[in-house]
């Protein structure tokens, strides 16, 4: 059973960061989101930031806190689910 | 990489949010922070965040802008001359201009603020308010906008296209490069240790303006082996090697060979680019004392090189150097002096400033 | 006087082009992924520059009144959730940095300049004083949307870039600046004019700002 909130991020991030030729379900939930075959940067993590910090409540405070929740999808999952209100989460 | 010729510094100075030159050396010498945490979105509030505002003026921008009368202060301490005329060209530098105005604009609605908000029409309006001719040129690189005046004001002089030339530099803060740099996650809450080796880093933002009045033959001072270098590898970060920093130093290196130097350099508080920066500065002239005054100032973005360069003269004509304010050990490197230190028995100073896009400029100053 | 030789040209003049447009037709000209953060006027500009293949040891000079003006409106809007993307892309030089960026192509010398009526004259005069082998002119303006209507924004969209050195042989013109007394602060030549006598391949031979007479003659 696909985790809704992973699913939920999946999306986010292709339209967020405005990914042509990219499909949010063959994101992978471990690769590394940075410095991959994805070829997104550090500007790429912090517009991220800032969508979810709009859509979950949750504030990251510094450019390596970002690094660190964003290291995969996993990571953001856990991160997210650790730092916002239940109620804004899916599922 | 193509360094400039060697021109004479007349005169310099500068204003920030501690006040004019000497009142803001002496400060740094006693190590006051100008920086306070303020809200990043000014009136609109927002998380509290380090800033540097000069005059007790506000964050928010007012029509006309609230700045002016600061320029208006550090302009009277311009030697008197017929500034923008062909033989005496104006080189401005900002980065933001007044973009604050475009913020208040589209904020609040106010159509007034519109005549200030490019840097087109924000200069013209200034060199009105300053009495300047049309001779002015206006260069915008981010934090190394100051260095390409200084280059470009020592080329008209050596063409002999200039007598003197006035480089006249400002960055005065708004919501708008706040917010920025907030969004960056580099504008944080904690206040700017520069070069500090420690887990998370934060810069400073801080109000500036300064002015050089550059000469072939007139100075006390003499700024040479100016250099410039772009990495264009990254918009916010530096190749990992410090190549970038290396490339920009290499003729400056040459040119200050023998001497001994002590260094102001870049140092925003951020932590790869401090590591990298000062990794970089410790190799190419070892045991020279590093400072960066940020620490204290805020970044003054567009004015930094220029700002700055006036207080490492007047460290050198005091005889005393501020030493990092807001830095705390452990450092990256032991070159880094948390305080003042006797300029008396270095030669000359190399004045670094970087920015975004892995630009990097450097030049020597030194006694005529 | 002053003077350099033209060596090669580029132009782009997209007219009222959506920048969805621009972005589709130019997207094969840098690498893959790269143009979804670029803006028209870093497409146009980047596409004018590898033209001219810049190499390391070239001096850039870049000239716009207004630069990056979609990407200042959109970060503007973007408060109080300010987009970092936009901020960064907003910051002059953006445009140019973007092209080279995207490609890894570092240079020495790079002056990004600004102004509206004698910004032409300035951004000449950097490049003809320049110490470079090779000095690249670029410039140009993307049409504003709401800035526009408030008459701060280029109300057209157009880029170009050339290659100027001091060889004379193969050169397509050459561009020169003359002092000269007497020439007011009233006399304007601005980038738009440029860039309509580049696409003429129009001679000049007039002010272009306080003390300084633009030669443009072209083989």
């Amino acid at each position: 059973m696909p985790d809704p909130l992973k699913t939920k991020l999946k999306q986010l991030i292709v339209t967020t960061l405005k990914l042509e030729d990219v499909k949010a379900e063959d994101l992978s939930d471990d690769e590394p989101l940075i410095g991959s075959g994805l070829n997104l940067d550090s500007i790429d993590a912090l517009e991220l930031v800032v969508t979810l910090e709009k859509e979950y409540g949750i504030k990251i405070k510094s450019s390596e806190e970002s690094r660190v929740a964003l290291g995969s999808i996993s990571h953001l999952a856990e991160f997210i689910r650790s730092r916002a209100d239940p109620a804004r989460l899916p599922g | 990489m193509l360094p400039a010729a060697a021109v004479r510094l007349e005169a310099a100075g500068c204003i920030t949010g501690l006040g004019d030159t000497a009142a803001t050396h002496a400060a740094l010498l006693r190590g006051e922070r100008a920086l306070a945490l303020s809200p990043v979105l000014g009136a609109e509030g927002g998380e509290l965040v380090p800033l540097a505002l000069g005059g007790g003026r506000n964050l928010d921008e007012t029509a006309p802008p609230n700045w002016l009368p600061l320029v208006q202060r550090l302009a009277a301490a311009i030697p008197a001359d017929e500034w923008g005329s062909p033989t005496r060209p104006v080189f401005v530098t900002s980065s933001n201009f007044g973009v604050g105005s475009l913020y208040a604009f589209r904020r609040g609605g106010d159509p007034g603020h519109l005549a200030y908000g490019t840097p087109s029409l924000c200069v013209e309006w200034l060199a009105r308010q300053l009495g300047w001719g049309s001779t002015v040129t206006t260069l915008s690189h981010a934090c190394v906008s100051a260095h390409l005046g200084l280059t470009l004001a020592a080329r008209a002089l050596h063409a002999g296209l200039a007598e003197r030339a006035l480089v006249f530099s400002f960055d005065f803060i708004s919501p708008f490069v706040t917010g920025g740099f907030h969004a960056l996650k580099i504008l944080n809450a904690g206040f700017p240790a520069p070069y500090a080796d420690r887990p998370t880093g934060s810069i400073g933002l801080g109000d500036g303006a300064g002015f050089a009045v550059l000469s072939r033959d007139r100075g006390e001072f003499t700024i040479s082996a100016q250099s410039l270098y772009n990495e264009m590898h990254h918009f916010t970060a530096n190749r990992a090697d410090g190549a970038g920093f290396a490339a920009c130093l290499g003729p400056v290196q040459a040119a200050a060979s023998g001497r001994r130097l002590w260094l102001k350099g870049h140092g925003t508080g951020t932590l790869e680019a401090g590591r990298l920066e000062s990794a970089a500065l410790a190799a190419a002239f070892p045991e020279a004392p590093l400072v960066s005054w940020k620490g204290s100032l805020g970044h003054s973005l567009g004015s930094c090189g220029v700002v700055e360069l006036a207080l490492a003269v007047e460290s050198i004509r005091t005889g005393r150097a501020p030493g990092t304010v807001g830095g705390v050990a452990p450092c990256f490197t032991p070159q880094v002096a948390l305080e003042s230190f006797s300029t008396a028995g270095h030669d000359g100073v190399v004045c670094t400033s970087n920015a975004f896009g892995g630009a990097h400029a450097a030049f020597l100053l030194t006694h005529a | 006087m002053l003077e350099r030789y033209l060596h090669a040209l580029s132009l782009a003049d997209p007219g009222e082009e959506d920048p969805a447009v621009t972005r589709e037709r130019l997207r094969d000209r840098f690498p893959k992924g790269a143009t979804r953060r670029m803006t028209q006027l870093g497409l146009l500009i980047g596409a004018a520059l590898d033209d001219l293949v810049p190499r390391y040891d070239d001096a850039v000079v870049y000239a716009t009144q207004y630069g990056e003006t979609r990407a200042l409106e959109g970060y503007l809007d973007s408060f109080p959730a300010a987009s970092p993307t936009l901020f960064q892309t907003s910051i002059h030089p953006s445009a140019v940095q973007q092209a080279m960026i995207t490609r890894q192509q570092p240079v020495g010398e790079f002056f990004p300049m600004t102004g509206r009526g004698h910004l032409v004259a300035q951004a000449v005069q950097t490049s003809l004083l320049s110490p470079a082998p090779r000095v690249l002119l670029c410039g140009g303006e993307e049409r504003g949307t709401w800035l526009l209507t408030r008459g701060v924004a280029s109300d057209r969209t157009f880029a170009f870039a050339v290659a100027l050195t001091a060889e004379p042989g193969g050169a397509l013109g050459r561009v020169a600046l003359r002092p000269e007394d007497g020439t007011g602060g009233a006399t304007e030549f601005s980038l738009p004019d440029f860039f309509e006598a580049l696409k003429a391949r129009q001679a000049l031979d007039r002010p272009v700002g306080p003390g300084a007479r633009l030669i443009l003659d072209w083989t």
